[in-house]
């Protein structure tokens, strides 16, 4: 008969094999991160620096930061960046003004709530590729629905896509269309974990509607709120499908956003060592916008 | 303890991570500096003068073209009747959105490998191809394999030859890089019971027809053309009026645009289509491509429209159209006629030819030769032309099968002598998005007309000067 217990098999030391253990399990996720994020990043870097052209090939030449100066003094970057800035102020603003109005409505309701919140998020489930092949069917002035809607309602036709300050306007409208359900999804989440005793305090202290929400609601759904506004800033400020979808940036470059500028420069001419750069300082941008950020929303919660 | 511990660690922590961040860096570099061989070859491979020994083995020779019907018909022809000649071959002709084509053919060039063996470059592509060295040089194989008196000299230089020809001719000491594939130019589709049977023969007198057209049938626009910013939409058209009332692109010699674009004639251009065509369109049709103009004729919404010839076949099926319930019915309403002409008689080249990958395999390449050698053929040409196609050869475009095969094959023949292609030069893709978006924004009263013909002068200059830059090139 064998030893119901048998003891453990000698064999090397425990810190040693947990080590690789660790390793193991690791390297699979470090090795895919370095080589499909960091490496690129490097390498971009790198080629910031040069005059390197992806098709033409030949020696990527060292020019120090003159991709960076172009990129920085360039006029047609300056009117990107604007466009850019309008963008996002405009969509993530409607998006945060809607979202939290929705989940404010939605959190209120007993029932059927579950049912509700699946569908407001369908949107934001879909490509937006798809997104704007039909929103550019149903903004078109002539064939669309829209223009069709109105036209039965008395109203004259509007030229969505085609005029510099419907067009931008039209790409906020159909960005909020997309993605007001993240808000709505995250202000839910908040708006779900307000401690219901709070409230219950309040109403046996004949707080109002409005008081409840200003002094219990807002303040504690407020940092979660603001980080579904970070997420959705990032994700407009490299908005690139819907512009080339809908717009293509026009008309002229009216609705060209800094991502698709840089598509430009990267693929229309293949300068690849000065889309490098464009990319880089992006990326930059975005770095130091959100640390600012973090830094707000530690000092919020430290307040 | 365990602060001093955790400070203890930190240098050790630390070394890793500057010898990892020191690897990667080397990595980098070593990376780069392999890229930096790449570029050694910039001229174009050349192809053997003569047809290498072909694979017996199933082979699929495999195009790349925009998404349209020519795609489908090449596909269903070249499987039809070559696989006569070589069964084990098949055809695959692989298709991206119009916008993609340049793209998706280029970022694959730059990977200095293809998923095509032919790829279909428009003819202003073939000058960024050759000096990238991504497309064969066929002339020695031409020079054995193809009879070059066949062919309309322009057209066959239109879309192989690198540096690009003077409008109408070809230098015959010049380099070839492809064969045509596809003859193409702009046709005026008019509306003959709103119009009348007969054509208008100047510009003018089509801009006046089309406005009487526009005032005598609420709800139809009087013209219908092509307005996009993507792909070249908007500068075919700039490039089409500026043709006919005597403009010119660019000065080829000394590569000059400034001055030469933005002169007397192309600013007269310029107002003729801003201020006395676009007036007469639907409104929103600023964004109009070949889709939209071809939706709007075959729902009767305009009196008269321009565009591409190979892009006209759908006119023509009733299931498409709310103009007849047959195709006789539509050619009762529909006429095809050669663009109008004013201070000259100039109509765009479009069309597209064949050129090999320089990165296809051995076989590939060697099937592509065969491929090419056998579409260049009178009777395969004909057979093309009833397939639908348009080809080259000028006698297949006097033959009946293509005369017969469909109403505007005329035009196109009646066109050849009269065609002006674009710049063929390595900074195509850039000049075009320059034409493109500043002629879309003065259609679309985002510039005027002045303004935008002088942005696009200058801009284009500065591309064309920017050779020696260090540094910001594309911006």
């Amino acid at each position: 008969m064998s030893d119901p217990v048998a003891p453990p098999a000698p064999g090397r030391s425990r810190r040693v094999s947990d080590r690789w253990l660790a390793v193991g399990f690791i390297s699979p996720a470090m090795l895919l991160l370095l080589s499909m994020s960091v490496f690129p990043l490097l390498w971009a870097l790198y080629l910031s620096f040069t005059d390197y052209s992806a098709t033409r090939g030949g020696p990527a030449r060292w020019i120090g930061f003159g991709n960076y100066t172009a990129v920085l003094t360039s006029s047609q970057v300056h009117q990107r960046a604007l466009t850019t800035l309008i963008y996002v102020v405009g969509a993530v603003a409607l998006q945060t003004v809607l979202g939290f109005t929705i989940a404010y409505l939605i959190s209120r309701r007993t029932h059927g709530r579950g049912l509700l919140t699946t569908l407001f998020l369908v949107p934001m489930m879909l490509s937006p590729v798809v997104v704007g092949l039909f929103w550019r069917f149903m903004l078109d002035a002539q064939f669309g629905v829209v223009n069709s809607m109105l036209g039965s309602l008395g109203l004259g036709q509007v030229e969505w896509l085609t005029q510099r300050r419907t067009a931008l306007l039209s790409l906020v409208v159909v960005d909020t269309w997309q993605w007001t359900p993240f808000i709505m999804l995250i202000a839910l989440a908040g708006l779900t974990a307000v401690p219901k005793y709070l409230y219950e305090a309040a109403s046996i202290d004949r707080a109002s509607e409005w008081f409840r929400f200003r002094t219990i609601t807002l303040p504690l759904v407020w940092p979660l709120l603001l980080i579904a506004v970070l997420f959705r800033a990032i994700e407009a400020f490299r908005l690139f499908d819907l512009v080339y979808i809908l717009t293509s940036g026009g008309p002229g470059v009216s609705t060209e956003t800094l991502s698709f500028h840089v598509y430009k420069v990267a693929f229309l001419g293949f300068n690849t060592g000065t889309a490098s750069a464009y990319g880089i300082l992006m990326v930059l941008v975005v770095i130091i916008l959100t640390q600012l950020y973090l830094r707000y929303l530690n000092k919020l919660k430290e307040d | 303890m365990r602060y001093a511990q955790r400070i203890g660690r930190l240098p050790v922590f630390g070394r890793k991570v500057r010898l990892a961040a020191a690897m990667l860096v080397a990595a980098t570099v070593a990376a780069c500096g392999g890229g930096e061989d790449d570029g050694a070859e910039a001229s174009a491979p050349k192809a053997p003068a003569t047809i290498p020994t072909l694979t017996q083995d199933p082979l699929t020779l495999s195009f790349i073209w925009f998404e349209w019907p020519p795609a489908q018909a090449l596909e269903a022809f070249a499987n039809a009747e070559y696989k006569k000649q070589r069964p084990n071959v098949t055809i695959k002709v692989n298709t991206v959105p119009n916008a993609n084509w340049h793209d998706a053919m280029f970022t694959q060039f730059a990977a200095r490998k293809t998923d095509f063996d032919i790829a279909i470059l428009d003819s202003q592509h073939i000058g960024e191809a050759v000096t990238n060295g991504n497309i064969l040089d066929i002339t020695d194989f031409v020079k054995q394999n193809i009879d070059v008196k066949a062919y309309n000299p322009y057209l066959l230089a239109a879309y192989g030859q690198f540096p690009q020809a003077e409008t109408g001719q070809r230098d015959e000491n010049a380099s070839l890089y492809g064969l045509p594939l596809l003859g193409d130019t702009w046709t005026m589709i008019y509306r003959k019971d709103l119009i009348g049977d007969k054509p208008p023969q100047t510009w003018d007198e089509m801009i006046s027809v089309a406005e009487k057209c526009q005032a005598d049938n609420p709800g139809v626009s009087g013209l219908a053309f092509h307005q996009a910013n993507g792909s070249d939409a908007a500068a075919v058209t700039y490039n089409t009026v500026n043709g006919v009332y005597g403009g010119n692109l660019w000065n080829s010699k000394d590569r000059k645009i400034d001055g030469v674009l933005n002169d007397q004639a192309g600013q007269e251009a310029m107002d003729v289509l801003v201020n006395k065509m676009k007036p007469l369109t639907a409104k929103g049709s600023g964004n109009w491509f070949i889709d939209e103009v071809n939706a709007a004729v075959a729902q009767g919404k305009a009196c008269i429209a321009f565009q591409w010839i190979a892009a006209s076949g759908g006119l023509l099926d009733p299931k498409q159209s709310t103009l007849g319930t047959s195709r006789e019915q539509i050619l009762d309403k529909l006429g095809f006629a050669t663009l109008p002409s004013q201070k000259t008689n100039l109509v765009p080249l479009g069309g597209m030819g064949m050129h090999i990958s320089a990165y296809a395999a051995e076989a590939n390449q060697a099937e592509a030769l065969n491929f090419l050698k056998w579409f260049e053929q009178a009777d395969i040409q004909k057979k093309w032309a009833a397939a639908g196609g348009v080809p080259s050869r000028t006698d297949a475009l006097q033959s009946p099968e293509f005369l017969n095969a469909q109403p505007f094959n005329k035009v196109y023949a009646d066109s050849v002598p009269r065609m002006r292609d674009m710049w063929n030069v390595p900074e195509y893709a850039r000049l075009v998005d320059i034409e493109n978006t500043n002629v879309n924004a003065a259609l679309n009263g985002a510039k005027s007309p002045k303004d935008a013909l002088d942005d696009i002068a200058k801009e284009q200059q500065k591309v064309l000067d920017s050779s020696g830059r260090k540094g910001g090139g594309g911006l």
